[in-house]
């Protein structure tokens, strides 16, 4: 429930991979087929001289170098600085605070709950189980929200439906602690820990 | 109907029989559930990233050394592209048509990334409070302790797979002891209708014709 944007990954991978697609098939055509080769030098020598004419054209008064090599290097720079940007996005959306907002009393000011708040509280209340092996819980903003991911590991054989059941019971008991509905994710994962502690066949 | 268009009406709507829901009573939930079931590409996405970002640098740094009228560092961009048109000339077919299929065989990668609906191994299961995501060999083993004691053997002899829309379960019975297919397969259908994981798959039990010795 990470706010990674996962439209713009797949515009992004899609624009990148297509790219290199027609470049690799590109260099195997040239490899292979000689007609493509006799194409290709038409063809890029003509881009080429056009490109040749630009940089004379645009050369600094007075001297031999163009100033079109420092409209490319700053392109490149925005580019590097888009991909960075969009690094920055993978796994974002961490969240500190789990309530925030004003109440309803005369007295001015605002309640703010933090997220250790829960995640304290659901990690120890989760912690004494012996049918899990593991369980983190974080918070997380999506789309404005604050919500709480609980990630536990059952131990080999574990129904998993009940122990929804009973993580979900946990859960109302926060509502009430909180006094608000807070979106709550559980995922159950099957962690290397649970998969090697038994030498088990069952998967 | 495929699967897919299964989980996406039960998020939509909710089950049709009367059920507690999928998703808890928040629709907000339903996006975080789709999100959860789907890969984000996030790795992909880093590698694509890290990948440019080195070849910009490269370039960056050859045309930062031709503004300043310096001598180039690996290659002058000029002798590049009188390189680039000559080709095939230059370089052996053989290098030039492999390094055109790696090129390429990473540019399908990343195609194949964006393009694919990307599910992961997971189900979801009901609950009328929170969004519940379960991995599907979280599923197995539960699945696989039931047909273990209905099957009455241990636990080496049974192996669960799981996957989106159906689940096998495959028995090696101990040698000279009965083992009722049908038993395993109601035991399982049991636990799986108790679980009710959306989608729902359907079960088949594989019985070993070998027995195993001394279990």
């Amino acid at each position: 429930m990470n706010g990674t944007p996962r439209a713009l990954n797949r515009v992004l991978l899609f624009i990148i991979g297509i790219k290199l697609l027609a470049v690799g098939l590109l260099l195997v055509l040239l490899a292979t087929v000689p007609a493509v080769a006799s194409w290709w030098h038409g063809w890029s020598a003509g881009v080429w001289t056009g490109a040749e004419n630009a940089f004379r054209q645009t050369r600094f008064p007075g001297r031999e170098e163009s100033w079109l090599w420092i409209v490319a290097g700053a392109v490149l720079v925005a580019i590097i600085v888009a991909m960075i940007a969009w690094l920055s996005q993978q796994g974002k959306g961490r969240a500190n605070l789990l309530v925030s907002s004003d109440d309803d009393s005369d007295v001015d000011g605002e309640v703010r709950i933090g997220g250790g708040v829960a995640e304290q509280a659901l990690r120890a209340a989760l912690a004494e189980r012996t049918d899990l092996a593991g369980a983190s819980v974080a918070t997380y903003e999506f789309r404005g929200r604050p919500g709480l991911r609980i990630r536990i590991q059952p131990r080999q054989g574990v129904a998993p439906h009940l122990l929804a059941a009973e993580v979900s019971q946990l859960v109302e008991a926060l509502d009430l602690v909180i006094g608000q509905k807070t979106p709550v994710l559980v995922h159950m994962i099957s962690g290397a820990r649970s998969r090697f502690t038994k030498a088990e066949r069952v998967r | 109907m495929t699967q897919d268009q299964e989980t996406e009406k039960f998020l939509a709507v909710g089950p049709d029989h009367g059920a507690s829901p999928v998703a808890g009573e928040d629709p907000e939930m339903s996006r975080i559930l789709r999100r959860e079931t789907h890969s984000s590409r996030a790795a992909a996405s880093v590698i694509a990233a890290v990948l440019v970002i080195v070849l910009c640098v490269y370039a960056l740094l050859e045309a930062g050394v031709r503004a300043v009228g310096q001598p180039p560092w690996l290659v002058d961009p000029t002798t590049a592209a009188e390189r680039i048109i000559a080709l095939p000339e230059g370089i052996s077919s053989l290098l030039l048509g492999a390094s055109g299929a790696v090129i390429a065989m990473v540019g399908l990668f990343f195609f194949l990334q964006a393009v694919l609906p990307g599910r992961r191994a997971r189900h979801l299961l009901r609950d009328p409070r929170t969004a519940v995501v379960v991995d599907d060999e979280v599923l197995a083993s539960a699945l696989a302790r039931r047909a273990r004691t209905a099957a009455n053997v241990t636990q080496e002899q049974v192996m669960v797979v799981v996957s989106r829309q159906m689940v096998v379960v495959n028995v090696r019975p101990t040698s000279g002891s009965r083992v009722s297919q049908e038993a395993v397969l109601t035991a399982v259908q049991a636990e799986l209708e108790e679980m009710s994981p959306v989608p729902m798959p359907t079960v088949r039990v594989n019985l070993a014709s070998s027995g195993v010795i001394g279990a």
